[in-house]
């Protein structure tokens, strides 16, 4: 873990109802630590898509529009940010969820929510996720020098 | 952000202005002018997106809504839309059947 001497020891944090009005205040609490990092356009767009389209998905598919909760924790440094989300819906690991765009499909024929969890897992340089006293917690990291994997070329 | 959303028709195109963020919470509005356009019986449907700053994959499912909604023959084009956003719609493989263009 010394990649984490690097960034602040005390997390921001965040705790948002799950709802899709919330968002906005995620992507915010977002930005505000990639500008504190002193990341780029491109990394803090890519953290800001990856960490929207979780949070999406935890409101969406994790509480299926019901009641809960989202806890936001960030922590940057300088060129890094990890952001953690967590949440008490049922367990889910955004890695089994992940669907990549299937090549023989038209597009108008795909499933477009697993794509956005593609999109998450392709835009940051560090993906985590355990499942720990029934929360369902994910880690993302973006660098300033980091690669963007997305879109696959042909 | 909100997003705002006009629409207006160009001789045998519709076009679609959208100005701001596209995401989960605002991709209705997108959403309810698509199916608007989609009645104007136009041959391209034209989606100007230079003042989008930022698209989730929301916005991805209002182009796919669009390509369903729309006939075969019809034309969509999305122009103007910054690198990340035209990427995003390259990751998804919907540049295949959209017309994608700086202008």
């Amino acid at each position: 873990m010394t990649d984490m001497v690097e960034l602040a020891r005390a997390p921001a944090e965040l705790e948002v109802p799950a709802t899709l009005g919330a968002l906005g205040d995620i992507a915010s609490f977002v930005l505000r630590l990639a500008g504190r990092a002193g990341l780029g356009k491109g990394p803090a767009y890519r953290i800001r898509l990856a960490v929207d389209e979780l949070a999406t998905n935890i409101v969406m598919h994790g509480y299926r529009g019901g009641d809960g909760r989202i806890t936001v924790r960030g922590r940057s440094g300088p060129g890094r940010v990890q952001i953690s989300l967590a949440d008490s819906a049922p367990a889910f690991d955004p890695v089994e969820g992940c669907l990549p765009p299937a090549p023989g499909v038209p597009p108008e024929r795909r499933r477009i929510g697993g794509l956005g969890i593609h999109l998450a897992l392709t835009s940051v340089d560090e993906f985590s996720y355990v499942r720990r006293d029934g929360r369902n917690i994910s880690t993302l990291t973006v660098n300033a020098e980091g690669t963007d994997p997305c879109p696959p070329r042909p | 952000m909100p997003l705002s959303v006009s629409l207006s028709i160009e001789g045998d195109t519709t076009v679609i202005e959208l100005a701001g963020e596209l995401d989960a919470k605002t991709a209705p509005d997108f959403h309810q002018t698509i199916e608007k356009a989609a009645g104007h019986g136009t041959g391209t449907v034209e989606i100007r997106m230079a003042g989008v700053g930022y698209m989730a994959s929301a916005g991805l499912r209002s182009l796919v809504f669009a390509q369903q909604k729309v006939a075969n023959h019809v034309t969509i084009k999305v122009v103007g839309a910054i690198e990340p956003v035209s990427r995003t719609i390259r990751t998804a493989g919907l540049d295949r059947s959209i017309v994608l263009s700086d202008e």
